[in-house]
């Protein structure tokens, strides 16, 4: 494991900013974690870098206990979010700070100078000062002083929140293709889903300082741990509708067919993804109350039973809002949590299909 | 006329006159160091341009001795202040210890205390440092310059605190730091507060009056005091000549720099 991080804890005086976080990265691993505003990733992310004492709770990197060593000693490089690059000094300076600090020695920075300004495409620009670059081309000279150092670990706090969404889809793409092509284990932090799940190879999900998920994308979308990660990823969210006792079983309605036959519907809830609802003749009866137009998708807003429910559907749609309609889904994509603890339900019985 | 007009008039008029109160003792130097002592206090536009004023005055004192006095000591003192201020400031702006706001509180208090009555007590720990009658005794007080640490302590602060951490995770320590990120960021507040000390100092009167007593020592001001003093019968004249010199360097810098003072001034937000 390349980082090894255990039981942290951070606290501002009475703030508990971290609480008892635990996950590993591996070599060569991009690691996003996630979370809304306020949850702790930047103080996750300073920990690691040395940037504030732990209060409790340990870091090994490489195998090195480094949770009493200063930022300088822990072999790692960071890119911060507004950047932090020195205006005072050109690009090639900004670049290559850390070795002229370090007393690298001249030639070897040449080398390691040339070869970063060509995997970043940053020829042209090397005298010219921060201020006067794009925000895309701060990001790079920002990424080119991290690699530079050639430090096996890169930690990242929110690097495209900068930038407008087209050049933040281009430079994802390209910290990608430069993580996998050096091989370095990266820690990105991000409050946006769509960077997390396009990018990351696991994503660590928090929430009030603590861990509410770890997993592989895949799994947040398919089997969220609960009804918060449900609606945290995905746009639309999942929708979640409370269950109700029909007859004999679990239904969405009182009178609509039971989904869950002996189950107690008070106790749940069902997840069910927009684009897991189909349109059909037959099915679960609901009415539009209203839609979104998208162009490649149409989002129509439905009731169930009085509960509202996204469903996506290709292209136009000429739905208007009261109009009943009838929705299917498969069984295999349906969730089930546990109304109280909003926790997923792991072992949950298969629905019953519509009728 | 529009009221407003009316005002804007009556302000460019008071401009001018608040102006020409202000340069009135220097044009007045002009002219009574070009002219013959005798148009000193009597004024006529034919009256016959002369240096004759400024070879007496520079024969009459040792002028050089008291150039270079000045210059050792303006620069010495601007260069420690620059030093210790420049370290205090960093110790308050980014670390945090202990007693760290009562003592920038005392920095403040001192603001506010004139120099001059501190001169007796200034005097008698020169005394106490066998310093007395010294250059270095009339740059001593000066150096902890409580404008100085408060100046530089607030621009620090300006400085974003990313810029120091990501130095910091580059390997940079404290010094390193202090000297490639806060102090080259901060170049503009070293122009315009050296400046001021600079222009300060070097027109410093009563101190340097009170500490020196001899020629090695002696700032320019203090000599021209006393080669203008009445025992030694006033020639207009020729303390306008020597005035003149003394203020020379100043005057030539400021026209030369002007516009970069200015410049650091208003970024330096000392108004
Ligand atoms: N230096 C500090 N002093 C006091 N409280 C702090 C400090 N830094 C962070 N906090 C608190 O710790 C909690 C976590 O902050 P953190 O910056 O890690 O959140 P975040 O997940 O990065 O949020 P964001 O998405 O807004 O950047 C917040 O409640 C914040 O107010
Ligand atoms: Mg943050």
């Amino acid at each position: 494991m390349q980082i090894e991080v255990r039981s942290l804890q951070k606290n501002y005086g009475r703030v508990k900013a971290v609480r008892d976080v635990s996950f590993d990265v591996a070599e060569g691993q991009l690691r996003v974690i996630l979370g809304p505003s306020g949850c702790g990733k930047t103080t996750v992310l300073r920990l690691i870098a040395g940037l504030e004492p732990v209060s409790a709770g340990s870091i090994r990197i490489a195998g090195v206990d480094v949770t009493l060593l200063p930022p300088d000693r822990r072999n790692i490089s960071m890119v911060f979010q507004s950047y932090a690059l020195f205006p005072h000094l050109s690009v090639r300076e900004n670049i290559i700070f850390g070795l002229k600090v370090r007393k690298v020695p001249g030639p070897e920075i040449e080398k390691r100078l040339e070869r970063v300004i060509e995997l970043l495409g940053l020829g042209q620009r090397l005298d010219a000062k921060p201020g006067e670059l794009s925000g895309g081309m701060q990001q790079r000279v920002a990424l080119g002083r991290a690699i530079i150092a050639e430090k096996p670990v890169t930690l990242m706090d929110e690097p495209l929140s900068n930038l407008d969404a087209k050049l933040r889809n281009t430079m994802r793409r390209e910290i990608c293709a430069l993580q996998r092509r050096l091989g370095i284990s990266m820690v990105y932090v991000t409050h946006d889903q769509v960077e997390a799940m396009t990018m990351a190879d696991r994503i660590l999900l928090m929430r009030e300082g603590r861990i509410v998920q770890d997993d592989v994308p895949e799994s947040f979308y398919e089997r969220p741990a609960n009804v918060f990660v449900a609606r945290f990823i995905g746009t639309p969210p999942m929708n979640i509708l409370p269950l109700c006792n029909g007859g004999g079983g679990a239904a969405l309605a009182p009178d609509g067919p039971v989904l869950y036959p002996g189950l107690d519907g008070s106790r749940f809830k069902l997840g069910i993804r927009p684009e897991n609802l189909r349109l059909a003749d037959e099915g679960h009866p609901a009415v539009v109350t209203g839609k979104e137009y998208l162009g490649s998708d149409t989002f129509i807003a439905c009731a169930i039973n009085g509960h509202e429910a996204i469903v996506r559907t290709r292209g136009m749609s000429d739905l208007a809002p009261g109009v009943p309609i009838h929705l299917t889904w498969d069984s295999k994509t349906l969730c089930l949590f546990d109304a109280h603890t909003e926790m997923r339900i792991e072992d949950a019985p298969e629905a019953e299909p519509l009728p | 006329m529009e009221p407003s007009a009316f005002w804007h008039r009556i302000e460019t008029l008071a401009a001018w006159l608040l102006a020409l109160i202000w340069a009135a003792p220097l044009l007045y130097a002009f002219w009574a160091a070009f002219h013959p002592p005798h148009y000193a206090v009597h004024f006529s536009l034919t009256a016959p341009l002369t240096l004759a004023n400024f070879v007496e005055a520079w024969q009459t004192a040792p002028f050089a001795r008291y150039f270079l006095n000045t210059i050792l000591y303006t620069t010495t003192t601007t260069a420690l202040q620059f030093v210790l201020c420049t370290l205090a400031a960093y110790s308050f702006a980014c670390y945090d210890w202990k007693g760290r706001d009562i003592a920038f509180a005392l920095i403040l208090i001192q603001l506010m205390v004139m120099p001059d009555q501190l001169l007796v007590v200034n005097y008698q720990t020169m005394t106490a440092l066998k310093l007395v009658d010294s250059i270095p005794a009339i740059s001593l007080p000066y150096i902890a310059s409580a404008f100085g640490v408060f100046l530089l302590r607030q621009n620090f602060k300006q400085v974003p605190i990313a810029l120091a951490e990501a130095a910091r995770v580059e390997g940079a320590g404290p010094l390193t730091i202090l000297m490639k990120v806060y102090v080259p960021l901060s170049k503009s507040v070293y122009l315009a507060y050296g400046l001021v000390s600079v222009s300060w100092h070097w027109n410093n009167f009563l101190w340097p009056l009170v500490i020196t007593n001899s020629v090695t020592t002696r700032p320019i001001t203090v000599g021209l005091s006393i080669f203008g003093s009445p025992e030694n019968g006033v020639n207009f004249a020729i303390v306008s000549a020597g005035t003149l010199m003394s203020v020379a360097p100043l005057l030539v810098g400021f026209l030369l720099f002007q516009r970069q003072f200015v410049q650091s001034f208003m970024r330096a937000g000392i108004k």
